[in-house]
């Protein structure tokens, strides 16, 4: 209702006084009937937003007979010159109020424009501009690992390196590692699996937050025994418990092990990874074992001390990155460390993509403008006469352009309070369009709010400087004695000009915008036909994981897995069953350093592979083919000769040229196992992902605590998503089912974020095509107006109608063609700019050039045959006359 | 004894705007309230969707001319609504509602002199 409320401005406040209450709970009256009927409610607020302006505005200036009488020469300068502008407003808006049709057209059209600006950059407001949501953020930082030579500056950090860092750092306020886990919460009510996060208790100071019910962790809890508490997310609070504050003080049970609540964090926390549902307390020293220098797996936050600059701290963490490649150059030696700034780690993924669709929706709001100032110039042209007499009375050119731009300011005014609305409903659609799973800080703060009208308010008023200023000109440097004299003949020269320079530029716009979101567009179909190695149609996934607590020992792992699997392959429908413990696409993988028979590894080459373990039947069923030696069978099991599999990459990159079958390899510590087969690459990162050494091993062989099934089905896949659930029950109640999900969703996920800005980026292309072609027509038609005269000169001289048409035509194509040459370079140009978003297409991709010219001069030729079929019509007797 | 209205005077507000008329019609029965009277006018048809600034700015310009007149009682007791804006008919917005019914009527005459009408009636 504060939308409606700020639509009532419209009125004076004498009517809002009397009226505005009723009119408000007359509207509410009517959402909630619109509600109950299904009627569009937007079709309800459009109506209200044109009403409340029209009759708001009719209110303040259309009923001028009780108005005091203004005598201009008894006030003051300033006075006068608020007067003039008072009677200027009131001129436009009657103006305005006699053309309701030109007036909505160019309203509306502005709404558009201004609307779409203003809520796309709600959301780069939100996301990219304000600082972000923690207290003091220009001081918060992430530490990295960094690896000169591999030309990697931000790797994970290793449990050594970090408790070293923490010690002898002089830079930071407080410093956290942070390390991803999963955990199965059962006893009451469903088991479920919680993704959650295992921190060092000083993360909450670093971002400075305070719990809305209990504490967080003390010092003293990473010691191992007093570590079995945890802190809930505001979300699980809410969902799991209802917002219970009892339950500070609860045990939960986490992978079968009770943990203490102690804290909740508050709602408005957001964290990079919105997944993370329990926190617990990360114990890495005082364990049994030394924590390891080699096993990188620590995501490491810091708060720098007041008055510290970043450089301040890169030194500081260069010193202490030499310290340690000094002291331990066997894990160390060419590592250092690496300062970000934690506002840059979270915005530049995104930077880029935002910025694209800002550009692209300005140019939208650039070809509205264009449109308008068409549409005036076409009213200035029919009150030449008007404004002559006007001159010949002693209006100034000043005063003349004066009053042409305040029309100007009032039109974009109005656009701007319709435009709201636009940007209303637009930032809904955003928020629903932006990926759940993909962590955007900040986008929750998109809204409608001072910031937010303030830029909605000065683009307006910017808009109508833009396309008023033309028009403005043109009315004060008309020539009096020429505009004075009848007939309109010598509308000539530079007024055309004018407008076919319209049409070059509308034409080169739209052209420029429809080419960037094709090849947005053309590099998003690239990609998703990218060869991913894999079968992605027919996939059923499924990730379940045994309880450590409850599952002890590799065979009861192994024979659960296979009774699981045994009952998956039952069930109708499904054609081949395979487990892996490491999904393409999902996220899941590690990276191991291996040994390769025959090769030493050096530092700066050191060999590694990504390790999974598979099941017999896996490559069938997701559809990896075996390219040399063999897959997998049951006769690879513990006891027998130990098998692996290497795909592609891997191959070829540790025995070039020659064969990899028959080759061994070997696991951290453990012994050697023989090369049996080879298999395609599978781009597992991303469609967009460059492919890494992976080694398959045997599940009997290495048992993996968690395995994901993939099921080939004959039938849809979703259809036996109930069956698996059932048959996973049957084997154990209290197993935790994570989501069962098609490959294509996982597939779908891994893109979500291309694909909404893809969307996006689709609605303001069709935008930007059907206000250009409006334009396009608008301009044509009045061209071949003016120009009815001559063509009635033409024709008397023995033109025939075919002639007049193609007359016409081919001076559309010819300002399409210089258009379209203009915004495909500028395309090209500005799109190399964008090259990160870009997959596989190059900036001047020929496909996508020619498609868009076709289109676009396809368009201009449609606007133009319009106006061209009138003009063969024109009757040369009538035309002459004029 | 109030005097009587002269003819000319309702002449002049001849003939009305359809939703003045159906104001007029709608207020006959009882004193309404705004969203009362909009019902009312839209059930009786024609009116699909009248907007609140095109609504009140009609009621204003109708109180001004003096067709009708805010209500300083309620007139539906059901509607326990203190905020609301009561209106009712004026002795001249009732004199002018029926003159337009009998403009409107002799129009139906003569339509259905001219069997415009006959064919719907059966």
């Amino acid at each position: 209702m504060t939308l409606y409320r700020l639509l009532l401005l419209a009125f004076p406040r004498r009517v809002r006084r009397e009226y505005g209450e009723d009119m408000v709970r007359m509207f509410e009256a009517q959402l909630r009937t619109a509600r109950v009927t299904g009627n569009s409610r937007l079709r309800l607020w459009c109506s209200a937003a044109a009403d409340a302006v029209f009759y708001g505005l009719a209110e303040r200036f259309g009923a001028p007979s009780h108005r005091p009488h203004i005598d201009v020469r008894r006030r003051g300068r300033w006075r006068s010159w608020m007067d003039s502008v008072r009677l200027d407003l009131r001129y436009a808006i009657r103006l305005f109020l006699a053309q309701p049709g030109t007036t909505f057209i160019a309203v509306l059209t502005l709404a558009l424009g201004i609307g779409a600006n203003t809520a796309i950059f709600s959301a780069v407001d939100a996301v990219l501009l304000r600082p972000l949501p923690y207290e003091e953020p220009d001081r918060l930082v992430m530490v990295w690992e960094k690896r000169q030579a591999e030309g990697v500056l931000e790797n994970v950090v290793s449990p050594a390196d970090y408790l070293d860092w923490e010690k002898m750092n002089t830079v930071f306020e407080s410093i956290a590692g942070v390390l991803t886990l999963t955990a199965d919460l059962t006893g009451s009510g469903e088991p479920e699996r919680l993704v959650g996060a295992g921190v060092s208790p000083a993360f909450f100071e670093v971002l400075r937050l305070k719990p809305v019910e209990g504490r967080f962790f003390r010092q003293d809890e990473i010691i191992p025994g007093r570590h079995r508490v945890v802190v809930l997310s505001n979300g699980l609070w809410q969902r799991r418990f209802g917002g219970d504050r009892s339950v500070v003080g609860r045990k939960l049970l986490l992978n079968g092990v009770p943990h203490e609540v102690v804290g909740v964090l508050p709602s408005t926390f957001e964290f990079p990874d919105p997944t993370i549902e329990v926190w617990a307390p990360l114990a890495l020293a005082g364990g049994t074992n030394p924590p390891s220098r080699t096993l990188h797996q620590l995501t490491v936050y810091a708060r720098l001390k007041p008055g510290v600059a970043l450089d301040q701290a890169r030194t500081e963490m260069d010193r202490i990155g030499g310290i340690l490649s000094a002291e331990y150059p066997d894990s160390n030696r060419t590592h250092g460390a690496w300062v970000t700034p934690l506002d840059e780690h979270l915005r530049e993924p995104i930077r880029a993509g935002l910025l694209l669709l800002f550009a692209s929706v300005a140019f939208v709001l650039l070809i509205a403008c264009v449109n308008v100032a068409n549409l005036l110039l076409a009213r200035a042209a029919s009150r030449r006469r008007e404004v002559a007499v006007r001159a010949a009375l002693g209006a100034g050119k000043g005063r003349l352009a004066g009053q042409s731009l305040t029309e100007s300011v009032v039109l974009g005014l109005l656009g701007g309070t319709a435009g709201l609305l636009v940007a209303y409903w637009g930032i809904e659609l955003l928020r629903q369009l932006a990926p759940s799973d993909v962590a955007i800080v900040g986008l929750d703060r998109m809204g409608l709010d001072m910031r937010i009208l303030a830029f909605c308010a000065v683009l307006s008023i910017g808009t109508a400087l833009l396309f008023g200023l033309l028009p403005a000109w043109q009315l004060a440097h008309q020539d009096v004695n020429e505009a004075l004299k009848f007939g309109s003949r010598t509308a000539g020269g530079v007024r055309r000009r004018l407008r076919v320079a319209l049409v070059v530029s509308e034409i080169a716009l739209a052209s420029l915008l429809l080419a960037g979101a094709g090849l947005t567009w053309r590099s998003f179909q690239t990609l998703l036909r990218a060869e991913s190695g894999f079968t992605m149609d027919g996939i059923l996934t499924s990730l379940i994981t045994l309880p450590g607590a409850r599952y002890r020992g590799a065979d009861k792992l192994l024979t659960t897995f296979d009774n699981i699997e045994q009952r998956l392959k039952a069930i109708p429908g499904v054609v081949a069953v395979g487990g892996t413990s490491a999904l393409p696409l999902s996220g899941m993988d590690g990276r191991r350093g291996v040994g390769i028979e025959g090769r030493e590894p050096t530092p700066d080459a050191p060999t590694r592979a990504h390790p999974r373990s598979v099941t017999p039947d896996y490559f069938r069923a997701i559809g990896v083919q075996v390219i040399a030696g063999r897959a997998f069978s049951s006769a690879d099991r513990s006891g027998s000769p130990l098998a692996v599999i290497v795909n592609d990459t891997m191959a070829r990159r540790y025995w070039p040229g020659q064969s990899a079958i028959g080759r061994r390899v070997a696991l951290a510590d453990s012994e050697w196992r023989e090369v049996v087969g080879v298999v395609r690459d599978v781009r597992h990162w991303g469609l967009d992902r460059t492919v890494n050494p992976e080694l398959y091993l045997p599940q009997a062989q290495m048992p993996s605590s968690a395995l994901v099934f993939t099921l080939r089905t004959s039938v849809p896949p979703q259809s036996i998503a109930g069956a698996v659930r059932e048959q996973l029950r049957a084997v154990d109640a209290d197993l935790p089912l994570s989501r069962v999900r098609t490959m294509e969703d996982v597939a779908a996920e891994s893109v979500a974020a291309r694909s909404a800005s893809m969307r996006v980026l689709a609605v303001f292309g069709a935008l930007a095509l059907i206000l250009a072609a409006a334009g396009i027509y608008g301009v044509m038609a009045h061209l071949v107006a003016i120009r009815s005269n001559e063509i009635g000169v033409r024709m008397t001289l023995g033109a025939r109608p075919a002639d007049v048409m193609r007359l016409i035509l081919r001076e559309g194509v010819i300002q399409a063609a210089v258009g379209l040459a203009i915004g495909l370079t500028g395309a090209v140009l500005v799109m190399r700019s964008f090259r990160s978003l870009l997959y596989e297409v190059s900036p001047a991709d020929p496909m996508t050039l020619a498609v868009v010219g076709v289109v676009l001069l396809t368009t201009a030729l449609v606007a133009c045959a319009l106006p061209a079929r009138r003009a063969m019509k024109v009757d040369p007797v009538s035309a002459l006359r004029q | 004894m109030p005097p009587r209205i002269s003819s000319a005077e309702i002449d002049g507000h001849l003939p009305l705007k359809p939703l003045v008329f159906q104001v007029l019609l709608a207020l006959t029965d009882a004193k309404r309230h705004g969203w009362s009277l909009v019902r009312e006018v839209q059930q009786r048809g024609g009116f699909s969707r009248i907007m609140p600034g095109n609504f009140y700015r009609t009621l204003r310009t109708m109180l001004a001319e003096g067709l009708i007149a805010e209500s300083t009682s309620r007139g539906d007791q059901r509607e326990e609504d203190e905020r609301r804006r009561y209106f009712e008919l004026t002795r001249l917005g009732e004199a002018v509602a029926g003159a337009e019914a009998a403009r409107l009527e002799a129009a139906v005459v003569e339509a259905r002199a001219k069997r415009l009408l006959a064919r719907s009636r059966g």
